[in-house]
């Protein structure tokens, strides 16, 4: 019975990682967008974003999301408005990043505006510790479009995840197409 | 079994484990005898003290301290005149200061007191900080962690719903990383009823004995009550919860009120307790405006321009609550304010940039260009130069197409 149990359990997760590991174009309606997924990057179900890694969440992985402008941060009260410049979008983030208490030793190392596919926005790079000490990298893009705040981010965990891994965030950054300006 | 019981077990599960792993190498044994029962110094206490002093070092080496010395001093000046006389010298209480917004304070077995920037922010007087100060001496003097240790570490039955419970408290375990578990059980669920009602009697005594207002203990809950009503959300924390607020009030309320303490707190102890703690005001509310809570950021900063009126820091937070806000006729408001930081101090680049802002969404693009200008004159290495630099550009192209 044992025996059945493990090999049941064996199969389940081949086949998850089989169909996990895919690569390419992702369009689900209800984000808002495309993008490309690179080759030997797997998606990680969830129906709030794209989560997408390499190895496992923990060494990297690249999230793609659009939220409504009106939508509550976790920490801060305040919300985006249409009429943000992106250094606004921006220091919301930052202020939701600094507000929170799990990530430790925060240093923002960058904050500069960017155009993402043609759309005025902003770029972010910091550095933190979770609560139990491990280090992580993360870059960010976002930016408004009417009523949706789209964002990218790529977090690693160490230097050589994320200098390896870089390019494959380039690689979606430049797929990544607006398909409509409605955010779930 | 409720959840603030099962928290509570938590910590003592916590504390058994790490017992048995610290009580071989422990340092110099605790030597207090200022308790109630017949409680002894022992290897939990001593296991106590040890893992509160880790806990310690763990947090104030995360950055989480507010480092201000002379508002240190003063904290514990404060606790000095409320010490009871008969305190052994072995137990030293100290207070040191949490940035953080939020409302809290918390004490460690060993005498250390944690109490957060955000409920010192919303302090009136002195007396409402000795009313905290002297309940948290209470927890420390008459030993509340050991009496509530030794009164649950023989319920293993409970265990199996401290991890279900532990499963669903997310927040409790990240914090007890960056506080430690002793802290985050006292920080959250504070202690038993009992043990907190103690507290409440006891500080009670040790204000009047220090000649304070235990009164203005009630009026400093009322106006925390009447924040976290108007703030829409309750906090994580012990003074951040409104039943736990309200239970402290009632049993402040039942305690017999003698006759001299009705007299009001003079204006002059207010101006004192309000110039000690001056900057953490500012500090504080740059902390609540980054939370998006600017009412009580305003509140902070008008508690500091009662005693430093012409301060250009001040000014220019103001300005930021109303620019952020961004409701009607707020951009008006914040151009006043950040042209009176301007006026104090001409030489601080922060209000130029903001005046700047506001012109430029308003398309006002000449005059945002003339103060996006002088920002870059007064802080050429300013880290946001990359965005001025292209408002610049769009202001020029602007004018060049017009």
């Amino acid at each position: 019975m044992k025996k059945i149990v493990q090999f049941s359990l064996l199969m389940i997760v081949a086949s998850c990682l089989a169909c996990a590991a895919n690569g390419g174009l992702t369009k689900p309606a209800s984000y808002g967008f495309q993008v490309d997924i690179p080759k030997g990057w797997r998606q990680i179900d969830n129906n709030r974003y794209l989560l997408v890694t390499r190895e496992n969440p923990f060494q990297q992985y690249i999230l793609v999301q659009s939220r409504p402008i009106g939508k509550s941060f976790r920490h801060t009260k305040k919300t985006m408005r249409k009429t943000m410049l992106p250094e606004e979008a921006a220091q919301i983030i930052i202020d939701e990043l600094i507000s929170d208490r799990n990530l430790v030793n925060l240093k923002l190392l960058n904050n500069a505006p960017e155009s993402i596919k043609g759309f005025a926005g902003f770029k972010i790079l910091y550095t933190y510790q979770d609560a139990e000490g491990h280090s992580f990298k993360t870059l960010y893009y976002g930016f408004i479009k009417e009523d949706t705040f789209f964002n990218l981010r790529f977090t690693a965990s160490d230097r050589f995840h994320f200098q390896r891994d870089i390019e494959a965030f380039r690689y979606m950054l430049n797929s990544f197409e607006v398909i409509k300006a409605k955010a779930t | 079994m409720n959840i603030q019981a099962s928290k509570l077990c938590l910590y003592f599960l916590a504390l058994l484990l790490l017992a048995s792993a610290t009580a071989c190498s422990s340092p110099s044994k605790p030597k207090i005898s200022l308790v109630p029962d017949a409680l002894l110094t022992s290897e939990d206490e001593q296991m106590l003290w040890q893992k509160s002093e880790q806990e310690q070092r763990a947090l104030e080496s995360n950055g989480l301290i507010y480092a201000d010395p002379q508002l240190e001093d003063y904290l514990n000046q404060v606790v000095a005149k409320l010490t009871p006389a008969d305190l052994p010298p072995d137990l030293v209480i100290r207070v040191k200061v949490i940035k953080n917004p939020y409302l809290n304070a918390f004490a460690y077995p060993n005498g250390m007191i944690y109490i957060h920037s955000g409920l010192l922010a919303q302090m009136e007087n002195e007396a409402q900080l000795a009313a905290v100060l002297a309940h948290e001496m209470t927890h420390c003097i008459r030993r509340h962690a050991l009496r509530a240790f030794r009164k649950y570490k023989n319920q293993p039955a409970v265990f199996i719903a401290i991890q279900q419970t532990l499963l669903k408290t997310r927040g409790l375990r990240k914090l007890a990383h960056s506080i430690g578990v002793t802290g985050a059980m006292v920080a959250i669920s504070g202690y038993t009823r009992e043990l907190e009602a103690e507290a409440d009697r006891v500080g009670f005594e040790w204000v009047l004995q220090a000649g304070y207002n235990p009164k203005e203990a009630l009026a400093l809950f009322d106006q925390m009550l009447a924040d976290i009503a108007q703030d829409g959300h309750e906090e994580p924390f012990f003074f951040g919860s409104h039943p736990k607020i309200r239970q402290r009030a009632a049993n402040l309320q039942n305690l017999p009120m003698p006759a001299m303490i009705k007299r009001p707190v003079s204006n002059n102890h207010r101006k004192h307790f309000l110039a000690k703690l001056d900057q953490l005001f500012l500090d504080n509310a740059q902390l609540d405006i980054r939370l998006g809570r600017f009412q009580a950021a305003k509140k902070s900063i008008e508690k500091f321009t009662t005693i430093k009126p012409d301060d250009t820091r001040a000014y220019f937070l103001l300005g930021e609550i109303y620019r952020q806000r961004g409701q009607q006729s707020d951009a008006h408001t914040a151009l006043g304010y950040y042209s009176r930081a301007i006026t104090l101090d001409p030489s601080f680049a922060a209000p130029h940039k903001a005046i700047g802002l506001i012109h430029y969404k308003k398309g006002q693009h000449a005059l945002a260009k003339k103060f996006f200008e002088s920002c870059l004159q007064l802080s050429p290495d300013s880290p946001d130069k990359a965005y001025i630099e292209g408002y610049l550009k769009q202001c020029t192209l602007s004018k060049e197409s017009s």
